[in-house]
């Protein structure tokens, strides 16, 4: 890691040529065809796809170029990608449509598998988040994976490929297509995972994320079997196109969705297929950020809120969704509140967040069709709005605070919160950014965090009135608020509260060590080593953090979130500033009520884990310990609720079980059926093998009695019985 | 007249007495004569029933057979000559090596 805190200059002039670069290609291609950007969409992929085999090619002659080489892909598809989103959201290019472009890519005799690009606002809105984030993970990559030597080929290589799949699920025009890159991201994901293959955690964590996300990519496949087999088609704009065959085939759209969202599950790790997220964390810090809490595990979410059209179709779909959200907003949380190495608790939490999302799409899907059931006219889905709001918010500030979490494991190279502290001084910038991105993910009020949060709670809590299981879910979500603001509140206090000098007892060598080989235990007070990560690590900090401040905002400024992102043009605006948005938001009861729990939360982090002068919280170990309640709450949560117990528990019993039978067949069936045969012939071929006497007497008369027997059977036996031959 | 039973009579004695001499001797040269006993009497079967029929191909046959047993012979006797070489003896019931 270099000790300099400005960027080096090369770099610099990286970045800014591989802008200036992207920017006139970009400008080039609008003015020679004078069309939008939007019809460039199928090149936003291609570019980081370019990356990936440059790297391939070329990574190993200078491992310094991996970086550049993925940077400069990545810097071309991030300015595509910003520009789309500029057209989609401030021009409105697709008028609260889509734009949709595709080619054969080969036929059969009734059907042609076209792959293409399908843009609406959706996809805008995530072109949006990923062209930010994958930037500036990429980026932070390069200083923080400084000193990895050969293997940042590996690391830039798998990355491309990643962001390449991931542009490509985004931009992709049917669910088939979108598969290919959901199936790619996985396997992305499993290389990252397991970067530092060598360490058998990283490894057994790399395969348990494949083989978990699997279980879900398999009812993702059932359920776009079901629709190809029920409509025809797997392309977007066809299956949307007509409500009214949606309509008649309710069975199978419930079905569909059903699996649709299993597919989800598995990918944004849903109770009860989230194990594999927390494992996930073996990989580099940089891969979390962006695939395990920014981007990847946003797939999930997307491929719901692009079935959202399917979905409003199926109440029970709607329900479930709703209902695996909340309970996995609540159970991750809980589960957050107890970890202590802080990369698992941004994990747990990254769940608990993406179950906000689910809460939010199932919500907003079942307000629609419940609407549509009572006739009214279906004309604004909130909680698919909040969802994708909080889609968005929930991506800077979870890609800041794991990005952060990144600098701090980088400065004291540890991921064991109880073994940091005190690192607010010499960590300035991360420390307050940080603290950015906790206020925002707390809900504290005008940070990102609180304004999509505030719109799901307000979402569910209008479903409650009609459908009584929504009630309970308010109010987990309401629960799941507040224990999110204490957790993340905790892992700031822990990690940069206190003084930044501290006790640390060290096992060392006695003074008699020579002679009796003694080992003591030496208390002694040393200065924290960590110092401020270097400028360009911090700069994408930096940048995510005042992102995570105001990218809420969006909600009531030019002409509102749900304007753009939900009818895709401005709509109904009055104005720059959405005051009836902030008025209503000011003048509810429900805003004050969410808030009040998010304070709460805090306050309990603040007065719990703040490290007094001597370094330590008000609950420590010990203290945990000493409280019987505590202490079985404790225990419970931080062993994730016996859950990966349970499943490894059934998961061994079940096939002990039957290897155990697959056993005894096979030992007494099969090796029965040859033994038995192998020992008969043995026993009659031990009286045969005595004719063999050696001599040839012997032999000559066998053969002579022999050729009697013959002459008396055919001559003589046969024709008396009648036979012939 | 001689009958063709006068024939099979006699090579069915030869056959015989050369199975005799192939089971119940040990030396080695005397089985080997007691085999080229039994094919005599194969060969006493084709001239007489070649005189029999009128057709010469038996006699044809009945040559080629004395050409191949003379062929046999000499195999056979070298075969016992390198046997003696080796072992010392071609006495049969000695050489019972090869057996369960």
């Amino acid at each position: 890691m270099g000790e300099s805190k400005g960027i080096p200059k090369i770099l610099l002039t990286k970045i800014g040529l591989f802008f200036t670069f992207a920017f006139v290609f970009l400008a080039y291609l609008l003015m020679s065809s004078s069309q939008s950007a939007i019809y460039y969409s199928w090149m936003i992929p291609v570019f980081p796809l370019i990356a990936f085999s440059l790297i391939l090619m070329f990574g190993l002659q200078d491992t310094e170029k991996g970086g550049s080489i993925a940077l400069f892909g990545v810097s071309f598809s991030s300015v595509f990608s910003l520009a789309i989103a500029f057209d989609l959201f401030v021009n409105g290019t697709a008028h609260g449509s889509y734009v949709e472009s595709s080619r054969v890519w080969f036929s059969g005799s009734t059907y042609s598998f076209e792959f293409g690009t399908y843009i609406d606002s959706l996809a805008g809105l995530l072109l949006l988040v990923v062209g930010v984030v994958s930037y500036l993970v990429v980026l932070f990559s390069i200083s923080y994976m400084d000193d990895q030597g050969d293997r940042r080929v590996r690391y830039f290589a798998e990355i491309s490929l990643f962001i390449a799949a991931m542009y490509g699920l985004i931009v992709a025009n049917s669910f088939l297509l979108m598969f290919i890159f959901w199936e790619l991201m996985g396997v992305c994901s499993y290389l990252l995972i397991g970067f530092w293959y060598e360490k058998p955690s990283a490894a057994s964590a790399a395969k348990k994320a494949f083989l978990v996300t699997r279980v879900g990519d398999v009812f993702l496949l059932l359920g776009l079997v079901i629709l190809y087999n029920t409509f025809g088609t797997l392309r977007y704009s066809e299956l949307f196109a007509d409500p009214q065959i949606l309509m008649d085939n309710l069975e199978e759209v419930k079905w569909a969705t059903l699996c649709l969202f299993g597919g989800s599950v598995g990918k944004s790790a849903q109770f009860p297929l989230h194990v594999w997220l927390p494992d996930a964390m073996e990989g580099p810090t940089t891969v979390s950020a962006l695939i395990h809490a920014a981007t990847m595990v946003k797939a999930g979410v997307f491929l719901v809120a692009r079935a959202f059209p399917l979905i409003v179709h199926s109440p029970d779909t709607a329900i479930y969704i709703a209902v695996t959200g909340g309970l996995t907003a609540l159970i991750a949380a809980s589960m957050a509140m107890v970890m202590n190495d802080i990369k698992r608790v941004l994990a747990y939490s990254t769940i608990s967040q993406l179950g906000y999302m689910f809460l939010a799409l199932g919500t907003g899907a079942w307000a629609f069709w419940h609407s549509a059931h009572l006739g009214e006219e279906p004309g604004f889905s909130q909680g698919y709005m909040a969802g994708l709001l909080h889609l968005m918010n929930h991506a800077f500030f979870k890609a800041l605070l794991f990005l952060g979490s990144g600098a701090v494991i980088h400065a004291v190279h540890t991921q064991d919160m109880r073994e940091m502290g005190g690192l607010r001084k010499a960590m300035p910038i991360t420390s307050a950014a940080m603290g950015l991105g906790v206020l925002s993910i707390a809900g504290v009020p005008f940070f990102s965090g609180f304004w999509s949060k505030d719109e799901i709670l307000e979402a569910v809590h209008h479903n409650a009135a009609h459908e009584g299981i929504f009630g309970a879910l308010w109010f987990m979500a309401l629960l799941t608020a507040g224990m999110t603001a204490f957790y993340m509140t905790r892992m700031w206090m822990m990690t940069f509260s206190g003084p930044s000098t501290r006790f640390v007892s060290n096992v060392v060598s006695s003074k008699d060590h020579s002679k009796t080989g003694n080992w003591v235990i030496k208390e002694e007070k040393v200065a924290s080593h960590a110092h401020e990560a270097p400028l360009i690590m911090t700069m994408p900090l930096m940048i995510l953090a005042s992102l995570a401040v105001v990218s809420g905002l969006s909600l009531v400024f030019g002409g509102g979130f749900s304007s753009h992102v939900y009818y895709g043009e401005p709509h109904e605006s009055h104005g720059m500033v959405q005051w009836e948005i902030i008025d209503h938001i000011l003048s509810s009861s429900l805003t004050y009520l969410s808030v009040t729990v998010g304070m709460t939360g805090i306050f309990f982090g603040i007065i719990f884990y703040k490290r007094g002068s001597d370094g330590k919280a008000a609950f420590s170990t010990e203290f945990v310990n000493d409280i019987w309640i505590l202490k079985i709450s404790h225990t419970f949560l931080s062993n994730r609720l016996y859950m990966s117990d349970l499943f490894n528990w059934f998961g061994t019993r079940t096939w002990d079980t039957f290897s155990m039978i697959c056993d005894w067949f096979d030992r007494n069936i099969i090796d029965g059926i040859v033994n038995k045969v192998a020992s008969i012939s043995m026993y009659f071929s031990n009286s045969a093998r005595n004719l063999t006497t050696g001599f040839t007497g012997h032999y000559a008369s066998l053969t002579l009695g022999g050729l009697g027997v013959l002459v008396l059977l055919t001559r003589v036996v046969m024709p008396f019985m009648g036979w012939s031959i | 007249m001689i009958d063709p039973i006068h024939f099979i009579l006699f090579s069915s004695l030869l056959l015989l007495i050369g199975a005799y001499g192939v089971i119940r001797n040990k030396n080695s040269i005397v089985v080997l004569m007691s085999v080229e006993i039994m094919l005599t009497a194969a060969n006493v079967n084709f001239v007489a029933f070649s005189t029999y029929y009128h057709d010469l191909t038996g006699q044809v046959v009945a040559l080629f057979i004395t050409t191949i047993a003379a062929a046999e012979v000499a195999i056979g006797l070298a075969i016992l000559l390198s046997l003696f070489k080796q072992r010392d003896t071609i006495e049969l019931d000695l050489l019972n090596r090869l057996r369960w």
